[in-house]
């Protein structure tokens, strides 16, 4: 998937995490991550950003979040929001029951 | 339930409320802001703050409603609007003593003076900004810092002044947008203007140099006190970060007779810059050229009276633009 502008998903309240998206030039995806649990979850909320951007096919991207004690889900729920507003686009099945 | 609108300007009903806000907390309505979020709760307002360009200022909290995470949804929205205005990273603004709450919205200090802090969304934005800058090892480097609106024979003379005394001069123009010449123009005309002179480097000054981000009353009409000018974070920035990075030891300035903001930021650098090894040498202005001078007459199509005030490359610019019926920039 192409990154094409900038994408935001999220806030910056408790519980929820902001995730900023940018297109980048460089090699790799940069993660910057500010959370008020850095010391506690830091590591794995990093890994669960760079998973679900790594399951879009996106190799390079800076991506910035803030996060106020998000849970996992919540976590790949912004990252694949603000990954689909950067890229522009909306062809996404979310709503599409996938289990029975 | 809390109620959280985006405006334009603030609206008269709550303009009484937001103004006892403010003044509750310290900060002042610097004006120049594009929109303003209030969070409201019934006649009461909990919450506000504001965004002008590249920065998010004037964000403040009752403390009623403090640990209500009112600062976060109104920063969120905030950020939010910037990146729909393509500001990815904006910068904010705030008292040095709320630093920490803006940390934990992930905004990095910049710089700081006694009642004011510079954050920025992106970190290390100044270091970046620096990183692409020439520097050299040795030899004494100069500095000089012009809007160049456009070009004139004034600028041409401080900075061959400065290329004179100096083994490098690194030439920094105003990166805003400022009315009648484009800013990237204002740069080209710089660069051609001073391409004879081997010791002189011309680079945009960036968000971190005389911008509107950092130094918003420069762009201000009006006249202002030394104490308005508030160009002491622009004094800091230059003094202790940029300048050290860059090895600049001295900084060059054109005397200025008639812009009141503009003496008053040259008297303050004469105060700050020293304080930080820096010296500054203030070149008398050469009669009669401003660049006022020159935009006033390319506004009467009286363009044959600038030829004796511009560099020949800047004549032939403002020819290509002003002369006859060319199109303007």
């Amino acid at each position: 998937m192409e990154l094409i502008t900038t994408g935001y998903a999220g806030t910056m309240e408790s519980n929820d995490i902001m995730i900023t998206v940018e297109p980048s030039d460089q090699d790799g995806v940069q993660v910057e991550l500010t959370s008020s649990v850095y010391q506690q979850f830091g590591k794995q909320i990093i890994a669960v950003i760079r998973e679900t951007v790594a399951s879009y096919g996106v190799e390079n991207a800076l991506i910035t979040a803030v996060d106020k004690g998000a849970l996992d889900c919540t976590v790949r729920a912004r990252v694949s929001t603000a990954l689909m507003r950067s890229a522009k686009r909306s062809d996404y099945t979310w709503e599409v029951r996938q289990d029975v | 339930m809390s109620d959280l609108q985006i405006y334009q300007a603030v609206p008269s009903q709550w303009g009484t409320a937001y103004a006892a806000l403010l003044a509750e907390t310290g900060l002042r309505d610097e004006g120049h802001t594009e929109l303003t979020v209030l969070l409201t709760q019934g006649e009461k307002l909990l919450g506000c703050g504001s965004l002008g360009g590249k920065v998010i200022r004037q964000v403040a909290v009752a403390p009623e409603a403090e640990g209500q995470d009112v600062c976060a949804r109104v920063v969120t929205v905030l950020v939010g609007e910037a990146a729909k205005r393509g500001i990815p990273f904006p910068f904010l603004f705030t008292k040095p003593k709320n630093a920490r709450l803006f940390r934990s919205l992930g905004f990095h200090p910049v710089a700081e003076t006694s009642d004011m802090i510079m954050l920025s969304r992106r970190r290390n934005a100044l270091g970046q900004f620096l990183t692409s800058l020439p520097r050299w090892e040795e030899g004494v480097t100069g500095c000089v810092v012009c809007n160049a609106n456009p070009f004139t024979r004034g600028h041409l003379h401080l900075i061959t002044t400065a290329a004179a005394q100096c083994d490098h001069v690194l030439v920094f123009v105003v990166a805003e947008e400022n009315g009648f010449f484009p800013a990237a123009d204002r740069l080209a005309l710089v660069q051609e203007g001073t391409a004879h002179l081997s010791n002189v480097k011309v680079c945009s000054g960036g968000d971190f140099l005389v911008s509107r981000t950092t130094f918003p009353t420069y762009f201000l009409k009006d006249a202002q006190s030394a104490e308005d000018a508030r160009c002491d974070l622009d004094l800091e920035l230059f003094g202790r970060h940029i300048a050290p990075a860059l090895h600049i030891t001295r900084r060059f300035v054109g005397e200025e007779p008639f812009s009141p903001t503009t003496a008053a930021y040259n008297r303050r650098m004469k105060e700050l810059l020293p304080t930080f090894g820096i010296s500054v040498t203030e070149i008398p202005r050469l009669e009669g050229i401003s660049a006022t001078v020159v935009r006033q007459a390319l506004a009467d199509d009286r363009i044959n009276d600038i030829q004796s005030l511009v560099p020949e490359t800047t004549y032939a610019y403002c020819q290509r633009h002003f002369g006859g019926n060319s199109p303007r920039p």
